[in-house]
């Protein structure tokens, strides 16, 4: 490589990375060490609510996220096994595998998960995670907590928006008699401010992915979107995706491509496939392709809620995260942000172990070809276990899609 | 009828559920389908329908395929290529009760792709069993109700559901009546004939399948003479038989399922609706709260291990059988526990999953055969 050309690869990265893999080593350390420290530690599904966490001074940890970076660090499968050898069938969702895998043997890039003190389950995202949660309460012999959130077709019942406002107070109540504290009305308002602050900044900051040509793909939001599932509620987020904020909005003023030539506009639908982030990057990179949006960051954008009733709207907007509601609302968002990011198609990952991701994107590419008269792709693989993924397959396939844009 | 022959019958249907089904439309019966035990049968009863179950059937699947990834359960897929093709067109319509993720998806997958008159959901909560999500569950079945009401033209008075409580508590009593003499070994009824007699009610009006029933039992004659060598009791578990070939093996190879734990068995029958001094609609959300939950669901209250090793026990059962669909993660993720827990208890457990896309009876023969050597220490 020549020096222009480093200088150039320079001048095109994203300099906030670093600051972000500061942070989140951070993060893991004060994890890591919370027990010494006598800091709560509470282990939460990526969809649960954890500004009640924060408000209680529990550090929140996310066995999806972690599970994310094992397959990343190409570590899953080895965990996944482990858990295949104590009898889970390879058919279950391999986050989980890959989750007690590590639980049994403290593996994986950083050692393995903080023991917990306690679970909080959200079946917003899947019912999957119900199960989980009831094997890892088991297994560390913890509380466990669900916060139920039933499926939403159409707008949310009432009946159904008492319900998860009754579990918000029981929630409430479990954590006072977890920590032996008191719920604290002020600081919940702070730290549910500071969460949609964090939130708002998040979705800003995707939103500079409009710009033609974009200055990030979604593979980037992958790795940035680490600090908004974890550690929303806290100043320190904020600060970090104010400055990611600027970055974008400089590399926008400047005309920063994340693709030189950029060529192609893709939406990405479901989970990154963890384990292959490299070749696929390498690969729209060549085909001066950019996925410059995706549903999977995207959920972390809660759109409804009302700072003048936080406790309220913060529960309706658990409930309606874009997994839990009906194929047709699911099209009106993938349709939205095709139109929003002018996209030339979609690339959709069947994802074996997401199963209310994965069923119904059949469906939905059909319609979204219908409504938007853009191309949809359907690629098969699994978010971490790599076993089951055909990489030949894969690219060839989406070669020959991008021939055809 | 004589005992052998309603039996028979029952068998029949078992093996061939939606070709009776198209005979129940024939007769001027209005067939709802519903896939779940969860399923609110008294509401759609009491409003003119007749509840059926679709639970899968061994086929190559072809136009599901266009719908449904190949890693989700052959009864999803089944079901769903049953209603493209055709061979459903004497249903009225659909209703689903969130259970597992792929029941959720496929409710909007049916409604997209099938066209009957009528889809129905119920969005059930995962908390089984406590007071927190009692209420959602009543109001989430009176919300059903008005649906349903909606669509039928004429109201559901709570009149007419208590009538439907009344017909399905006594089918209840009645089938378990079946299930005492079958779990007693009182030699008058096997479990394979046993388990038809009850599986068979899944497609048949009600009030029909009590009749049945009722002469079912008054006629069952003497016990037949004991056995030199008794059949090996067994128990099973799991969410559905979508044939009986489970219960046929079991008896080919001198064994008996003498009580079980399926949906489409002893938990769709067991637990009455309470309807005194309250709503009837109440009542059924008291039952769907109080049972022994599907795997689907959580239940603070009841811990399915200790549980299903009471069960056995009661039974005298030499072993469980742990016969699951595949792909179907609820029960996936219950199996290391579980296994764990009946070798605690010193319960022997065979773990078989059904496929019914490549269903191959032979290997769940040679399964079952070495399961049942292994018990009886040959």
């Amino acid at each position: 490589m020549g020096d222009a050309e480093k200088a150039e690869k320079e001048r095109r990265r994203i300099k906030s990375t670093e600051a972000m893999r500061e942070l989140m080593t951070r993060y893991y350390i004060e994890a890591k060490t919370a027990g010494e420290k006598g800091v709560k530690v509470a282990w939460i599904t990526s969809g649960g609510p954890v500004e009640p966490l924060y408000c209680f001074d529990v550090i929140p940890v996310y066995p999806e996220n972690h599970g994310a970076m094992c397959g990343a660090a190409h570590m899953a499968v080895e965990l996944a096994e482990k858990a295949e050898e104590k009898g889970f069938s390879r058919d279950i969702c391999s986050y989980a595998r890959c989750d007690f895998g590590s639980a049994y043997t403290q593996g994986g890039p950083i050692g393995g998960l903080p023991r917990p003190d306690f679970l909080v389950c959200c079946n917003n995202i899947c019912n999957t995670v119900v199960k989980w949660y009831e094997e890892l309460s088991r297994f560390f012999g913890v509380p466990l907590f669900i916060f139920d959130t039933p499926f939403v077709r159409g707008e949310l019942s009432e009946h159904a928006a008492r319900y998860e406002m009754e579990q918000m107070r029981e929630y409430f109540a479990f954590l006072e008699r977890a920590t032996g504290r008191e719920f604290d009305e002020g600081r919940f308002l702070e730290v549910a401010a500071k969460s949609l602050e964090a939130i708002g900044l998040w979705k800003e900051i995707l939103s500079c992915a409009e710009n033609v040509p974009s200055p990030m793909t979604c593979f980037d939001a992958f790795i940035l979107m680490a600090p908004v599932v974890t550690l929303r509620g806290t100043d320190e987020v904020i600060t970090f995706y104010r400055g990611l904020l600027e970055e974008m909005r400089q590399r926008v003023e400047e005309g920063i491509a994340i693709i030189p030539g950029e060529r192609h506009r893709l939406l990405w639908d479901n989970i990154p496939i963890w384990y292959e982030m490299r070749n696929l990057g390498r690969l729209f990179m060549e085909e001066r392709t950019c996925l410059v949006a995706d549903t999977y960051t995207n959920a972390w954008t809660f759109d409804r809620v009302d700072v003048s009733r936080p406790l309220e709207s913060l529960a309706e907007a658990y409930a309606s995260i874009y997994l839990n509601i009906g194929l047709e609302q699911m099209l009106e968002q993938v349709v939205e942000l095709a139109e929003r990011f002018k996209v030339d198609g979609m690339i959709m990952h069947s994802n074996r172990s997401c199963k209310p991701y994965s069923l119904g994107q059949y469906d939905i590419a059909r319609m979204f070809t219908r409504r938007t008269g853009l191309p949809a792709l359907v690629i098969e693989a699994d978010h971490t276990d790599s076993r089951v993924y055909d990489r030949a397959d894969v690219e060839t396939r989406i070669r020959h899609f991008l021939e055809l844009l | 009828m004589d005992t052998g022959e309603i039996t028979g019958l029952c068998l029949d249907i078992w093996r061939d559920p939606y070709g009776y089904c198209r005979g129940l439309r024939d007769k001027g019966q209005r067939p709802m389908a519903y896939f779940c035990s969860y399923a609110p049968e008294e509401i759609m009863h009491a409003a003119g329908f007749t509840p059926v179950r679709l639970m899968g059937a061994p086929r190559n699947i072809s136009s599901a395929d266009a719908h449904l990834q190949a890693y989700c359960c052959a009864v999803a897929r089944s079901d769903l290529d049953l209603a493209l093709e055709g061979e459903l067109d004497w249903l009225e319509g659909a209703v689903f009760v969130q259970t597992c993720d792929t029941m959720m998806r496929l409710s909007d997958i049916w409604r997209l792709n099938a066209s009957f008159p009528f889809h129905g959901d119920l969005s059930l909560p995962v908390r089984m069993g406590e007071g927190v999500s009692l209420d959602y569950l009543r109001n989430e079945l009176r919300r059903f109700k008005d649906v349903l009401e909606g669509y039928a033209g004429s109201p559901i008075t709570p009149e007419a559901v208590r009538n439907s409580i009344e017909v399905y508590n006594r089918n209840r009593q009645l089938a378990g009546e079946v299930y005492r003499l079958r779990r007693e070994r009182t030699g008058v009824l096997g479990g394979l004939e046993g388990t038809a007699c009850v599986v068979a009610g899944l497609w048949m009006r009600k009030e029909d399948h009590n009749r049945l029933l009722e002469e079912l039992l008054q006629g069952l004659g003497e016990p037949a003479p004991a056995e030199a060598t008794p059949p090996t009791p067994l128990f099973a578990a799991g969410s559905v038989c979508a044939t009986p070939d489970l219960f046929e093996l079991a008896r080919e190879l001198g064994a008996d399922i003498v009580d079980d734990d399926f949906c489409c068995g002893h938990r769709y029958i067991e637990g009455l609706v309470e309807l005194e001094g309250r709503d009837p609609l109440e009542g059924l959300a008291e039952r769907i709260s109080r049972r022994i939950n599907c795997p689907a669901k959580h239940s603070a209250a009841k811990e399915r291990s200790s549980w299903l090793a009471e069960r056995i026990r009661e039974c005298a059962a030499a072993g469980l059988v742990l016969f699951l669909q595949n792909f179907c993660e609820p029960w996936l993720f219950e199996v290391p526990f579980l296994k764990e827990r009946m070798r605690e208890e010193g319960i022997p457990t065979l773990v078989l999953e059904s496929d019914l896309q490549s269903f191959s009876r032979g290997q769940l023969r040679t399964r079952l055969q070495a399961f049942l050597e292994t018990i009886r220490g040959i």
